[in-house]
């Protein structure tokens, strides 16, 4: 007698919802609330605002995408539960992007859950979480990355500092955990093979988001006399250092990942011009008009940049892929996303069917004042300095796909 | 703290009264998994039960010892991190099907973090030992931090920012669990729940669990009657720091994964917020915190995107205005029952709990209306069947309405509710 009592509390309270057959169910598993909210925001707002676009060209399949935004604060124990709630909630299209701490939980749980529930199965599209192992060692067949992972930033990075012969000395710094202990392993095996006269001057790591003045650390670099400086950090790490470079007087160019992220170009604003360069699928100049158009809607309604290029990559490959298997389930949509190709604004990108990392031509660009569109509202964005090829930035992969029968 | 029992009356003689919240406890734990019936609500309560077990483990020290912690996710951590090491030795011990851990069941896992958990605590504890209060509070404060930079260093054993992750379907299968789902996690949790908050509950009943009330309250009077207090702090100190490790264990199994995050200072204050919310003083008061602080964790963002400050306001609240937590509230509430004065008390009670009803749903408009007009939200926010939106004017009176109303009902029955208090 007490049982529809209890499955209706439950039902009210757990937000057991009813997944409605015309919808295609996409959740968000970031950080949504609290201090890293503005890390998951961006990413929220440019999916819904990607959406509508999906849906007003005909859908996923004539299906209409919807984007269910999950609050993981970052954490991958509670990223699990999240995950739990859109599994019940009938969603079985996850992606993610901060932390590849929250990645690391998300394939392993994606794994097991599709291997105990076949019938049920979970696709986990990753837009940002670079940890080269996922789609190395670690490659799962339910994962697709859309972003260049970190040995393929470096890669590309490398590649055109390779050919810019000025640079004569590098200095490496970045944080103390494993992502800056990569760029830098990264950064220095690549060197050595493709410019063995480049010389390491330097190779810093300091604690993770502790450090509130980077002077020392910026005298060092300008005592061993570097010409650039390549680091991995983001958020306080990266505006606080290119600032304490700024007021020093430093005049070598900082190589970065995370130049461009969301509140950077505000917080350094002059002192980052022709100072601070990144290495990203995209870059501030806008100049397809359809890209343009694209920033200024998504900066008027959500007041947010169009900066993850690949978000949209994400989900035009995932309505080419439901469209081509004429079906939004995710074991048909997982069998011809493997190889596929999408002509994007930058040129053409593959989802290797090898390792699921998808394959694309990078950019350098560099912070400049006065630009077209601004970042944040200022005058500042980024500038093209370089085009890298899809083929100079692809690594091979060790990856040996477990294909499901 | 003077004035809180943590321990029921000592009753010698066997009697169904004292067994009765165990009986029903188990009950509960039994009829649960067949009126629920969505994963989520097993995945929740399996987090609810490693979070019982780690926020009584944590009120050993602050409740019960008197020594306020910030660092006892290190025990949780290190706990979870050995029983996940265990884990993957026993999935390569079963491939070759020889050796040692082969022959061991995942289901054991939470003793393997309870024996890292007390190690840890019996290396390092004796110099913490010493002193209580903040000298305590300010070097597990170290403690925690220095190990949670030590896991993101050492990639090797803490598995780098992409921690551990191992798989509970190895090894030998007990009771026929295989613990493929959330319901099957659950019957483990459940039994793991149960023993360990009846060993906690024993453990107050002991000797060194009265001492440990001592300690707490007068640890000059302890020393002259020939007890060290840094002696019983130390054994407290391991005590809690196994029981920290067990629920470590517990999560290792429960999530196949550990990141050098869940050694940090966030989760060190997720047991604070737990055991404070639910009453340090009553034995029972962290459960009630834990089951109350999770759901808020998972669930509150769902509706809100304030869902943080809420958890903050809530503990600020208790902190202030309700010291003895939930716990103490319910406590309050059972002795009055037996005292037979219920019926003199309840009415002030009752309009205490309306004009504080008042207040947070006036302080909830008006944070979420705040939200709504920073956001440029065009939402509607809904309560009662009614409409708010930032833009009308109505919608913030109503929230100064709501909220100076409470307060008056607040001031005007403070002589009457002081009066049948």
């Amino acid at each position: 007698m007490l049982k529809p009592i209890f499955t209706f509390l439950a039902a009210s309270l757990l937000l057991v919802g009813t997944a409605s057959a015309e919808t295609v169910k996409l959740a968000l598993i970031d950080p949504l609330t609290g201090p890293m909210a503005a890390a998951g925001q961006p990413a929220f707002e440019h999916l819904k605002y990607e959406a509508k676009r999906i849906n007003a060209n005909g859908g996923l399949n004539g299906q209409d995408l919807e984007i269910v935004g999950l609050d993981n604060k970052v954490n991958p124990q509670e990223s699990l539960v999240q995950l739990q709630k859109a599994i019940d909630d009938g969603i079985r299209y996850v992606t993610q992007g901060n932390g590849s701490s929250v990645a690391s939980a998300l394939i392993s749980a994606i794994e097991k859950h599709n291997q105990r529930n076949p019938g049920d199965e979970v696709l986990y599209l990753n837009y940002a979480a670079v940890d080269p192992a996922f789609t190395n060692e670690r490659c799962s067949y339910w994962h697709f990355r859309f972003d260049a992972n970190a040995d393929m930033k470096m890669n590309a990075l490398t590649n055109y500092i390779a050919n810019n012969k000025d640079i004569k000395k590098v200095y490496l710094i970045n944080q103390d955990y494993s992502f800056g202990q990569a760029v830098s392993k990264a950064a220095r095996e690549m060197l050595k093979e493709k410019r063995p006269d480049i010389e390491i001057v330097g190779n810093d790591f300091h604690p993770l988001a502790k450090v509130k003045d980077f002077t020392p650390y910026v005298s060092k670099i300008q005592s061993s006399g570097a010409d650039a400086v390549i680091t991995g950090n983001w958020g306080q790490d990266i505006t606080l250092l290119v600032k304490a470079a700024a007021e020093f007087g430093l005049e070598a160019p900082f190589y970065t990942y995370y130049g461009a992220s969301s509140g950077v170009v505000t917080q350094l604003g002059d002192k980052g011009v022709d100072r601070i360069y990144q290495i990203n699928e995209y870059y501030g100049e806008f100049e397809d008009p359809e890209m343009a158009k694209r920033q200024t809607e998504l900066y008027e309604q959500a007041e947010w940049d169009f900066y993850y290029l690949r978000l949209s990559t994400m989900l035009d490959m995932l309505k080419k892929a439901t469209d081509k298997a004429e079906s939004t389930d995710p074991v048909d949509v997982a069998k011809v996303m493997e190889g596929m190709t999408l002509e994007t604004t930058t040129g053409e990108v593959v989802m290797r069917a090898e390792d699921h990392q998808v394959q694309l031509p990078m950019f350098i660009s560099v912070m400049k004042d006065n630009m077209k569109y601004g970042a944040e509202g200022t005058d500042y964005n980024f500038k093209k300095v370089a085009r890298i090829d899809r083929e100079d930035v692809s690594l091979p992969t060790t990856c040996r796909m477990r294909r499901p029968k | 703290m003077n004035d809180i029992t943590a321990v029921a009356p000592r009753q010698n003689r066997f009697s169904w009264r004292a067994l009765s919240p165990w009986l029903i406890s188990a009950a509960v734990l039994l009829i649960l998994p067949f009126v629920l019936e969505s994963g989520t609500a097993f995945t929740l309560m399996n987090v609810i039960a490693v979070n019982i077990v780690f926020a009584l483990s944590y009120n050993m020290l602050l409740g019960q010892g008197g020594m306020l912690s910030f660092g006892h996710a290190v025990f949780f951590g290190l706990g979870s991190y050995a029983a996940m090491h265990a884990m993957n030795a026993i999935d390569e011990a079963s491939y070759a099907g020889e050796g040692f851990w082969s022959h061991i069941p995942v289901v054991s896992m939470p003793l393997v973090g309870m024996i890292a958990g007390g190690l840890v605590a019996l290396i390092i504890g004796w110099p913490f030992c010493r002193r209580a209060g903040t000298a305590f509070a300010m070097i597990t404060l170290g403690l925690g931090e220095m190990v949670a930079a030590a896991g993101q260093m050492f990639p090797s054993v803490f598995g780098g920012e992409a921690g551990i992750y191992g798989n509970r379907m190895v090894g030998p299968q007990w009771f026929g669990l295989e613990l493929a789902q959330a319901t099957d996690v659950y019957w483990f949790m459940a039994f793991w729940t149960f023993l360990a908050v009846f060993a906690m509950w024993a453990f107050t009943r002991t000797p060194l669990g009265r001492m440990s009330n001592a300690v707490r309250d007068n640890p000059d009077r302890l020393q002259f009657i020939g007890y060290p207090p840094r002696n019983i702090r130390f054994m407290i100190f391991i005590a809690s720091g196994s029981f920290g490790g067990l629920a470590g264990g517990m999560a290792a199994v429960n999530y196949e994964i550990i990141t050098p995050e869940a050694l940090g200072l966030i989760p060190s204050g997720l047991a604070l917020l737990m055991a404070a919310v639910g009453g340090l003083g009553v034995f029972y008061g962290p459960i009630v915190g834990a089951i109350v602080v999770s759901l808020m964790n998972s669930m509150l963002s769902d509706y809100t995107d304030a869902s943080i400050l809420y958890v903050g306001l809530v503990f600020l609240a208790i902190v202030m205005f309700a010291p003895r937590g939930l716990g103490g509230g319910i406590e309050q509430f059972r002795v009055a029952l037996r005292e037979g004065s219920l019926g003199k008390r309840l009415p002030g009670w009752l309009i205490g709990a309306a004009a504080v009803v008042l207040i947070s749903l006036g302080l909830v408009l008006f944070i979420e209306l705040l939200f709504q007009w920073r956001h440029g939200d065009d939402e509607f926010a809904h309560f009662f069947g009614l409409d708010f939106a930032a833009g009308s004017l109505m919608s913030w009176i109503w929230a100064l309405v709501m909220f100076a109303g409470g307060v008056a009902v607040m001031r005007f029955s403070k002589k009457f509710r002081e009066d049948n208090a």
